[in-house]
């Protein structure tokens, strides 16, 4: 009896509609929300940080969850894209370090369209591989756009990094940054649903599960791929353009295969398999980070122990982990009803 | 937050009683006031600096004795009373992992998190540049020590840094000098330069090739090699070197590489065809290497103690360091350098009459201190300690189980002989900070 | 034409070549036989260094210092290393080979943060180096480091010697089988687990020999591993995983390439190797000597 009523819930309906992210979004959301409140200005600086790199991770979730690759070289496009946002600042802000809140807005729109053109050229070679040899090859693009930044002084004035991204006053209050920044991946966030509802995003997994079967059907595979690497490419572009404003500087670490290494590290926390996973590692991962690093230097031994513990036991996340229970707890209440709700997930959209 | 939120949140955080507690317990402090004596005794908060530091990547090699050198120094000060006799002074340590953006973020944990009142710091200067953002944005007191690119004193200049260690300009002035004195002696014509391929390696060629341009124009370099940082097999630019006959070659290499360079090139036997001056050998190099380093090279250091053996301030540092870390515990040169910051920080709250921020700012431009390395005044226009740099030949000495620059061939170049830029010029390069 | 620069060179960059192939032997077996990607295998290279450092130095307390305590002291590490590969492969790998790559990827990637962590744990922030006290010796004109015979020594003897095990041995043959087919391998009754423990810990061992051979030259030092991963990786590429030829082959064209770009563009030294790497993976993935079944 209680399990029916369990069932009709708010939750268990965006449950039933959306798979598990369905329920865990809103909570995100309200989340969010509320962290301005909490007390001192840190944990919305904290906060800001998550919401950017989440955003980062969800980007790279496209190719990894949706597409089945896995790429090393996610960050080229984060760091391009904050690097182009951080010149172009630079280029617009007064002589007296001010910019005003017009040049800020444009300085940011220009680091996507740079991410992704750069991932339409990366990508052109990378999706004609899969598997380790995709991997490699991002890895190996992801570390020559980090020689190229580092090395090129005149024009990105190299290893120094850009300093100086001081955004107008209104921004520089961590509680209205924080906003803007929500509002921004609130936005993206939603635009990249959409995308993987589509028939697009359904191609993509596929791609993932099936790409002989996909050109059977006619898919053209590289084309796909292509798109949803530049895609992919674009949005990272879109963190990368909140992250020099925010930290206040860009630095080519921004573009290596370390900065590559936390979006991977966040989706595996939270669990790639399904839409919001990203976005809780982000959260797990950025929060663990901070308090750890308050009393240990050992942070890599700790990151590294607990991607290694959830390679073995729970390669599917946070996320993944509860998925199962749900699934198991409801199974065991019975094979009709699992039917039911079988055929009714069936019907719907599932990330 | 509203600056009024932040004020607030101060004192109640200093009081560390919720917004709430203060009304009541406000009325509690008006009756102490009628006991003078009592309040002032409890008016001593603690003041906190936090290190910023690497013990990951190139540098953390170079900062171990600083590390665990500082809380030595800081409970010698504490026993006095702390800052200005009342302040008992607390460290937090952050790892910077020698990355610009991790140390953005640990700069803004430290001061918004811990709230700390100063920051020490850091190793490289790409992450010091970084770290002046988040000071002069929050207004928070920066010593720097040993990240040392001119860029942090001049470029990026904020009031709110001041620098102790030697930088890049006056580092590559001090090796001109030597080079230019050797040269005329051996009648030098041709130099290879080796050099990391990174803005502390460019900055740091630039102001050799420049500065020896101009005081011995005939010399001419023949070469220019770069390598990747990390690089881990020199034989191929040995050879290439020894392949150009140079009668001297010029590095501009530190940190892990420049143990390997000095490793390889010495059994290689590069140095006894290529004399090689000037290039960066501090005491941590010094006493690491004491086996390996090849005898009678010139090298470079920022703060050796048997430089200053007679200031009193060095002697008792020494003492105090070797009887906390044994008889082989004498400081190295970026050890000695955030001693001075930490003294600086006492004579600024001292000459400010406070430690609030803007006043030891205020206090200590222009101003004098005493450092291990004796009296020494920061430059007005930049926050730069006016201190030399250390040029001498690796010789082994009777009184030390690891080798020193040998005293009387040793030369101090001081600071205002070779910064280059003139204060005006300085003015000119700052960038505007709204 | 004075050919001595040109000589010296070539010298220098079979030497750097021999080091490669020592560090890259291990990867490319590990991967051609298990499909794993091993990014911890020079973090475990740089673990060896610092187990021959401890070793040497221990042996020369007791025994009083000399260079020749170089050669039990690198046995040492290679049996202890060997050892530490078998516990990883029986404790951790083994349990990713149903999995994706992506997991084993990341496995592995966890061993480079945790190794290294370990690494600062036991030997501290500071870095260790020995001294062998080998006086240069003069040849064409100049003078070199004759340490560097003993590392292209070494480099040729594996060589010939994995050459050896792999062609002439049954259990190198059926490892060289396996690379081909897994399922044939199990289905004809070898016990592959035991093949795959074998070749991981004999991957491992080889590194470790690397490490060790290295030490006199480079001071041991956190981080090393992530510098030298990238030429590794590069070798390993060009080569063709799982092709001992391949690896060998690879690591004299990027040695030799290295060591001449010195001579003529010094900057892009690097550059050079990543867009022969770029290039190779553009048009054959599979490397100058990989099968292409592995594609």
């Amino acid at each position: 009896m209680t399990a029916n009523a369990k069932r009709t819930g708010p939750l268990s309906r965006l449950y039933a509609k959306f798979g598990i992210s369905g329920p865990v979004t809103p909570v995100l959301l309200a989340a969010a929300i509320g962290v301005p409140w909490l007390p001192g200005e840190f944990w919305t600086h904290v906060g800001t940080e998550v919401l950017i790199l989440g955003l980062f991770a969800m980007s790279f979730n496209l190719l990894y969850g949706y597409m089945g690759q896995i790429s090393f070289g996610h960050a080229a496009f984060f760091g391009v894209g904050a690097y182009a946002t951080a010149m172009l600042f630079t280029a617009l802000k007064g002589a007296d370090g001010q910019i005003g809140v017009a040049d800020f807005l444009l300085s940011l729109l220009v680091g996507p369209p740079v991410a992704a053109l750069t991932a339409l050229f990366v990508g052109f070679f990378c999706v004609r591989l899969t598997g380790i040899y995709f991997a490699i090859l991002t890895l190996a693009f992801g570390e020559l756009l980090f020689y190229i930044v580092f090395s090129w002084y005149s024009f990105t004035k190299g290893d120094d990094g850009i300093q100086g991204l001081l955004p107008p006053p209104f921004f520089q209050d961590s509680t209205n940054f924080y906003f803007f920044t929500l509002a921004i991946v609130v936005v993206a966030a939603a635009a990249m649903w959409r995308i993987t509802e589509s028939p697009f995003g359904y191609a993509m997994r596929t791609l993932r599960d099936n790409q002989r079967r996909a050109a059977f059907l006619g898919t053209n595979v590289r084309a796909h791929m292509l798109a949803n690497f530049v895609i992919a490419g674009a949005f990272a572009g879109v963190a990368g353009a909140l992250w020099g404003p925010f930290s206040r500087s860009v630095n080519p670490t921004l573009l290596g295969w370390g900065e590559s290494g936390i979006a991977v590290f966040m989706t595996l926390i939270g669990g790639a398999g399904s839409f919001i996973g990203p976005m809780l590692g982000s959260v797990i991962y950025t929060m663990l980070q901070a308090v750890v690093k308050m009393y240990t230097v050992y942070w890599p031994l700790t990151i590294g122990t607990i991607i290694l513990l959830i390679v073995l036991f729970a390669p599917g996340g946070i996320l993944g982990m509860i998925d199962k229970r749900v699934q198991a707890t409801r199974a065991r209440d019975g094979a009709a009803e699992a039917e039911a709700a079988a055929a009714a997930r069936a019907e719907a959209p599932r990330p | 937050m509203s600056a009024h939120d932040k004020k607030w949140e101060a004192l109640t955080d200093h009081l560390k009683l919720s917004r709430r507690d203060f009304v009541f317990s406000g009325m509690a402090a008006g009756a102490l006031t009628l006991t003078p004596r009592f309040v002032r005794a409890q008016a001593g908060m603690p003041y906190k600096i936090g290190v910023l530091l690497p013990s990951t990547g190139t540098g953390a090699n170079y900062m171990a004795h600083a590390i665990k050198g500082l809380p030595v120094a800081i409970a010698e000060l504490n026993k006095r009373g702390g800052l200005l006799g009342k302040h008992q002074v607390e460290m937090v340590y952050r790892d910077t992992e020698t990355k610009p953006d991790v140390g953005a973020r640990e700069a803004k944990s430290l001061i918004l998190n811990d709230k700390v009142d100063a920051i020490f710091g850091t190793y490289s200067s790409a992450v010091a540049l970084a770290v002046q953002e988040i000071v002069h944005e929050h207004k928070v007191l920066h010593f720097a020590a040993t990240s040392n690119s001119s860029k942090i004193t001049q470029d990026n200049f904020t009031p709110y840094t001041y620098q102790f260690c030697p930088d890049s300009n006056m580092q590559s002035g001090a090796v001109v000098v030597a080079v230019s004195r050797m040269a005329k002696k051996n009648n030098w014509k041709t130099y290879v330069s080796l050099g990391q391929d990174y803005e502390w390696g460019r900055d740091t060629h630039k102001g050799f090739t420049t500065g020896l341009a101009k005081v011995a124009p005939n010399i001419k370099e023949a070469r220019q090699m770069w390598f990747k940082l990390g690089e881990t097999d020199f034989t191929s630019y040995i050879t290439a070197i020894m392949a150009a006959k140079p009668d001297f070659m010029f590095g501009a290499v530190a940190g892990k590489d420049a143990e390997t360079f000095m490793q390889q090139a010495g059994q290689m036997g590069l140095f006894k065809r290529v004399p090689f001056p000037g290039g960066l050998i501090a005491v941590n190099d010094l006493k690491a290497q004491r086996k390996t380093l090849p005898r009678g090279i010139i090298g470079l250091a920022r703060c050796p103690f048997f430089a200053h053996l007679k200031e009193p301030i060095m002697q008792a540092y020494i003492k105090r360091d070797r009887t906390a870390f044994g008889p082989d515990g004498y400081p190295d040169d970026w050890a000695c350098m955030y001693y001075d910051a930490l003294g600086g920080l006492e004579q600024g709250a001292k000459k400010a009459g406070s430690t609030s921020t803007e006043a030891i700012v205020k206090a200590l431009k222009g101003a004098s201190v005493e450092t291990c390395r004796g009296k020494r005044s920061f430059r007005d226009c930049s926050n730069q300690l006016d201190v030399p740099s250390y040029v001498g030949e690796v010789w082994d000495s009777p009184d030390y189980p690891f080798p020193i620059y040998k005293p009387d061939t040793m030369i101090l170049v001081e600071g205002h002989e070779v910064w280059t830029q003139s204060c005006e010029d300085v003015d000119k390069l700052k960038k505007k900070r709204a | 034409m004075d050919i001595a620069p040109y000589a010296l060179q070539l010298f220098s960059g079979l030497s750097r070549a021999m080091v490669l192939f020592l560090l890259s032997a291990g990867l490319s077996l590990i991967f051609g036989v298990m499909n794993i990607l091993n990014f911890a295998h020079a973090t475990l290279w740089l673990l060896s260094g610092y187990v021959t450092f401890s070793i040497f130095t221990f042996l020369g307390q007791q025994f009083g210092a000399s260079p020749w305590m170089l050669v039990p002291a690198i046995a040492g590490a290679v049996a202890v290393m060997a050892l530490v590969g078998f516990a990883l492969e029986r404790f951790l790998i083994r349990h990713t080979y149903d999995r994706e790559l992506p997991e084993q990827l990341l496995l592995t990637f966890a061993l480079v943060l945790i190794l290294g962590d370990v690494i600062k744990l036991i030997w501290g922030l500071e870095n260790r180096r020995i001294n062998l006290g080998v006086r240069p010796i003069e040849m064409l004109d100049t003078l070199v480091n004759p340490y560097q015979f003993v590392i292209i020594g070494t480099g040729v003897a594996v060589a010939v010697g994995l050459w050896l095990f792999l062609h002439r041995t049954r259990l190198g043959k059926i490892v060289r089988a396996a690379v081909y087919s897994r399922s044939m391998v199990s289905a004809l009754g070898i016990p592959i687990p035991k093949i795959y423990a074998l070749v991981f810990a004999l991957g491992v061992g080889l590194a470790a020999l690397a490490g060790g051979v290295f030490l006199p030259l480079l001071p041991m030092a956190l981080g090393v591993d992530l510098d030298i991963i990238v030429q590794c990786f590069a070798v390993v590429v060009i080569g063709g995983f799982g092709s001992m030829l391949g690896t060998f082959v690879a690591s004299i064209i990027v040695g030799v390439v290295y060591s001449f770009s010195i001579l003529f563009w010094p900057d892009g030294a690097l550059a050079m190797i990543f867009l022969i790497v770029i290039a190779v993976l553009i048009v054959r993935p599979w490397g100058l000597f990989g099968t292409e079944l592995r594609y």
